[in-house]
């Protein structure tokens, strides 16, 4: 019985706990992509929202003609819209970030490999000073300088993230570099950016590829840390983040509704983003591939 | 009475062995069969391979790459991985066969009574113990029963019969304190701990320098007459098999092609695919003396004079003096402060050549003797911390390296392993572009490139669609040959070839060779040939020069340097080969 149990939940390729989370997964982007046309309420236009309806616990028939089915908030927004909305930002932020962090992080951790000396040492340093200091406490101070917005969270994302992703391709860069066809690109007097781009990336880059998907979610769990603290997305746009943060506060009075619905959203979200994204690592990485 | 006659005539073939009819064969092979399965579906790996061994014989097992010489070791040992399935045959030992044993008894025998050695001894020790706890530990796991001084005692009685130098003292170094040669011979101590009947060798010395390669083959064959110990010797190299075997089995993808005794099978080969086998080996000429060169030749005070030719005409290339030196690691403090400065160790030291336009150069030495550093350094690849190259009427400091220097890009390397050679993301047609659009600097005009690239690969044998595919889809000897492409496409005055054929099989070896001479020929260019063989080197160069710890020790036209150099260590050099392919 165990064993079985155990056969369950491990991480196979065609296992359940695969197959649910890849389900969960289409589910979540398909209705981001359809909020604006399932929600039965947009919670950033302040005409549909109800402020008298606040905190109206879940099955609520509500005065716009719909039913609260998840509830309200403390500001009478429609909690399963405000969910629906929310998921589109943290995707959205999320996604961005991971994918320009890893642009950025890949081209200086092949710049610094391969030109090594100063550009070595200096790259180098900027990413331990950024990984020496907790992950948090960067996106607060650069959060806190830059102004709140969609586009700063971005940005403070990518400068949480970059570090990691330079950090790995410099060590694969590191022992391409040292290959005679690098030796070879070189005799050959290639100009330098096609060096880096042609010959050294595609060969760097494929442990740090796995990486992409593991760290969006990790993007979203930041984001949702941030909104939750009040330093994320601005609040006439939640996040899921910042919905559960509107609810703690009740919590104590029994609303549960307001927190835990974003919160299990979110927790479905990251976790489906992990278990596929370990998924989608293990298909991407060399090792695991037979030729 | 007729039943007679008929058993008669097959009695010998029942007992190969004449010597002792009576006793079965140490270790029997019989019909062996394995498959290997995969997605892709089952495939063949040995077929009907037969053999006997008996005691005290060492048997040869050669074949190229992907013949399945290695898995036949493997499978005698019990070493190989679950997707390997047995199809037929046996594999019999002491006359017990291995399929009726039980596990716990099969390896019962591996390590006691049948051990292995294998090629890289690096790996076959566990660098963070001395060796002394390593030869140790083994003869404990062995026989548990002796003591803790009594297995120290074993360990020093083993590294003292496979020559290391007073075992006492250096029984607490570690693997990195030894030479190559020392770490191989310490690895055959382990295999010897358990006093086994068989060592199953895989590649035992082809990661060794030739000198010692010769040492440890010898170390093995007195081992064997000794203590009457079988070895299975896997090797592609048909001067380890001359040199100590007693019969060969000679192998081609997976089947046995023929075996033999090793005298029969050198002098006699049967099989048209030992015969090639044979033939591909590079053989040395030791020419008759030739009194007229002997003038003029190999003085010292004329460094690179070889001929009264060479000295009217201005040589293509000249470097001077060039040396470079390796800092070893201290403990760092940073800020250029260091504890425990070491005295830095000399790559190279004031080494000098001369490259006579249109000919091939050879620079022969063993590992470590900077042959591939200099090499780097004349390609500008590497910079050197002191000398100068001139190429024509053009002089580069050695000590400035890469695009500074403009020394990189006027010499073309040609890369020992095909395999890291290429970029793994590029088509071959891509690669091939690459160097005629930027090594030779014809721009961006198609069809030349298409015509030029196309016109190449007919040269060098390759087939015009092979431009589509990406390296992995190509053999060892299509990309080495598709390297080749790359820089005499690149139209350089001079290419440096560093041991360009040693990654191949012997058979693929000679084409690529004869290919690199005969292009190099063709369009008249200078080549620096580096190789630790000195048959190819003989076959290839006009002139050579030896090196030895960072030194040019001995130089002069390849003729003068195989048979009338008087330096000990040339003279070493040539000793070293199996004789039995010097002529």
């Amino acid at each position: 019985m165990k064993a079985q149990i155990l056969s369950a939940l491990q991480m196979r390729r065609h296992g359940p706990v695969l197959t649910a989370s890849r389900l969960l997964l289409v589910c979540y982007i398909l209705v981001a992509i359809a909020a604006p046309l399932i929600a039965p309420q947009n919670p950033y236009d302040p005409l549909q929202v109800f402020g008298w309806e606040a905190s109206s616990p879940p099955g609520t028939l509500g005065s716009g003609g719909y039913l609260y089915l998840l509830g309200t908030d403390g500001l009478g927004r429609d909690i399963a819209s405000t969910i629906l909305y929310g998921l589109r930002i943290s995707l959205v932020v999320s996604i961005v970030s991971s994918a320009l962090a890893a642009l950025i992080g890949l081209t200086a951790g092949i710049s610094a490999a391969y030109f090594g000396k100063w550009v070595d040492v200096v790259i180098m340093r900027l990413v331990d000073l950024q990984l020496s200091l907790p992950t948090i406490l960067i996106a607060l101070i650069a959060i806190v300088t830059l102004g709140p917005g969609i586009d700063r969270i971005i940005l403070a994302l990518v400068i949480v993230q970059w570090a990691t992703y330079a950090r790995i391709a410099r060590s694969v860069g590191l022992s391409e570099v040292k290959k005679p066809y690098m030796d070879a690109a070189r005799l050959m007097r290639l100009p330098i950016s096609r060096i880096l781009f042609r010959h050294l990336l595609p060969n760097s880059i494929a442990p740090a590829i796995t990486l992409i998907p593991i760290e969006v979610g990790h993007a979203v769990a930041l984001e949702a840390t941030l909104s939750f603290l009040g330093l994320g997305v601005p609040i006439d746009k939640p996040s899921l983040g910042s919905a559960v943060a509107n609810g703690f506060q009740y919590l104590l009075t029994g609303q549960y509704w307001i927190s835990l619905f974003p919160g299990l959203a979110l927790f479905g979200l990251i976790a489906s983003i992990n278990l596929v994204g370990e998924d989608v690592r293990r298909h991407l990485d060399p090792r695991n591939q037979t030729r | 009475m007729t039943v007679e006659h008929v058993h008669g005539p097959l009695q010998p073939t029942l007992s190969p062995s004449p010597l002792l009819p009576a006793s079965p064969p140490l270790l029997r092979v019989e019909n062996l069969g394995l498959g290997h399965v995969s997605r892709a579906g089952p495939t063949t790996i040995l077929s009907d391979v037969s053999f006997d061994l008996g005691r005290g014989e060492i048997l040869g097992i050669i074949g190229e790459s992907g013949a399945g010489k290695s898995t036949v070791g493997n499978a005698i040992l019990g070493l190989l991985s679950p997707e390997f399935q047995q199809t037929s045959g046996t594999i019999s030992f002491d006359g017990k066969v291995f399929d009726a044993m039980t596990a716990g008894e099969r390896e019962a025998l591996r390590g006691k009574r049948i051990s292995a050695i294998f090629q890289d001894h690096t790996a076959s020790l566990d660098p963070l113990m001395s060796v002394g706890a390593q030869v140790e530990e083994t003869c404990l796991a062995l026989d548990p029963s002796l003591s803790k001084r009594e297995a120290r005692a074993g360990a020093l009685d083993l590294l003292a019969r496979v020559g290391i130098p007073e075992p006492e003292r250096r029984y607490g170094n570690y693997p990195h304190q030894f030479s190559g040669g020392q770490r191989q011979r310490i690895v055959i101590a382990i295999a010897l701990a358990g006093s086994p009947d068989i060592i199953i060798a895989d590649e035992p010395t082809s990661a060794l320098d030739a000198t010692v390669q010769k040492q440890v083959l010898d170390l093995l064959r007195n081992l064997v007459d000794e203590t009457g110990i079988s070895v299975i010797l896997v090797t592609h190299d048909m001067g380890v098999i001359s040199e100590i075997t007693d019969r060969v089995l000679v192998m081609r993808k997976g089947q046995v092609v023929e075996t033999d005794d090793t005298e029969v099978i050198l002098d006699q080969p049967r099989h048209d695919y030992t015969k090639k086998l044979l033939a591909a080996v590079p053989r040395l000429r030791i020419p008759a003396k030739v009194e007229k060169a002997e003038a003029k030749a190999g003085s010292s005070d004329d460094p690179g004079g070889f001929s009264a030719t060479d000295n009217v005409e201005r040589p293509l290339l000249v470097a001077e003096d060039i040396s470079k030196e390796f800092m070893p690691q201290g403990l760092g403090l940073g800020f250029g402060l260091r504890l425990g400065r070491k005295r830095p160790s000399f790559g190279l030291r004031d080494v000098g050549i001369r490259l006579p336009r249109g000919t091939i150069t050879g620079i022969v030495g063993e590992s470590g003797s900077g042959k591939t550093t200099f090499g780097r350094i004349l390609a500008g690849l590497d910079s050197a911390h002191a000398g100068r190259i001139v190429i024509g009427e053009q002089t580069f400091e050695a000590a400035t390296s890469g695009r500074s220097s403009g020394l990189l890009g006027r010499v073309q390397m040609i890369f020992q392993d095909p395999s890291v050679s290429l970029n793994p993301r590029l088509t071959i047609g891509e690669t091939l572009e690459e160097s005629i659009r930027f090594g030779a600097g014809v721009g961006n005009k198609d069809r030349r490139v298409a015509d030029s690239t196309g016109a190449m690969m007919d040269r060098l044998g390759l087939a015009r669609s092979l431009l589509s595919r990406h390296p992995h889809q190509l053999s060892g000897g299509q990309k080495q040959r598709v390297c080749i492409a790359r820089a005499l496409l690149a139209k350089p005055e001079i290419i440096v070839a560093d041991e360009p054929t040693s990654a191949l099989d012997v058979s693929v070896q000679a084409e690529i060779v004869t290919l690199l001479k005969e292009t190099i020929a063709e369009r008249g260019m200078t080549m620096v040939f580096i190789s630790h063989d000195l048959a190819i080197v003989q076959a290839m160069c006009n002139a050579v020069y030896i090196f030895r710890n960072g030194r040019v020790e001995d130089f002069g036209p390849s003729d003068f340097i195989f048979s009338r150099s008087d330096n000990a260590y040339t003279r070493t050099l040539i000793a070293a080969r199996p004789q039995r392919f010097t002529c």
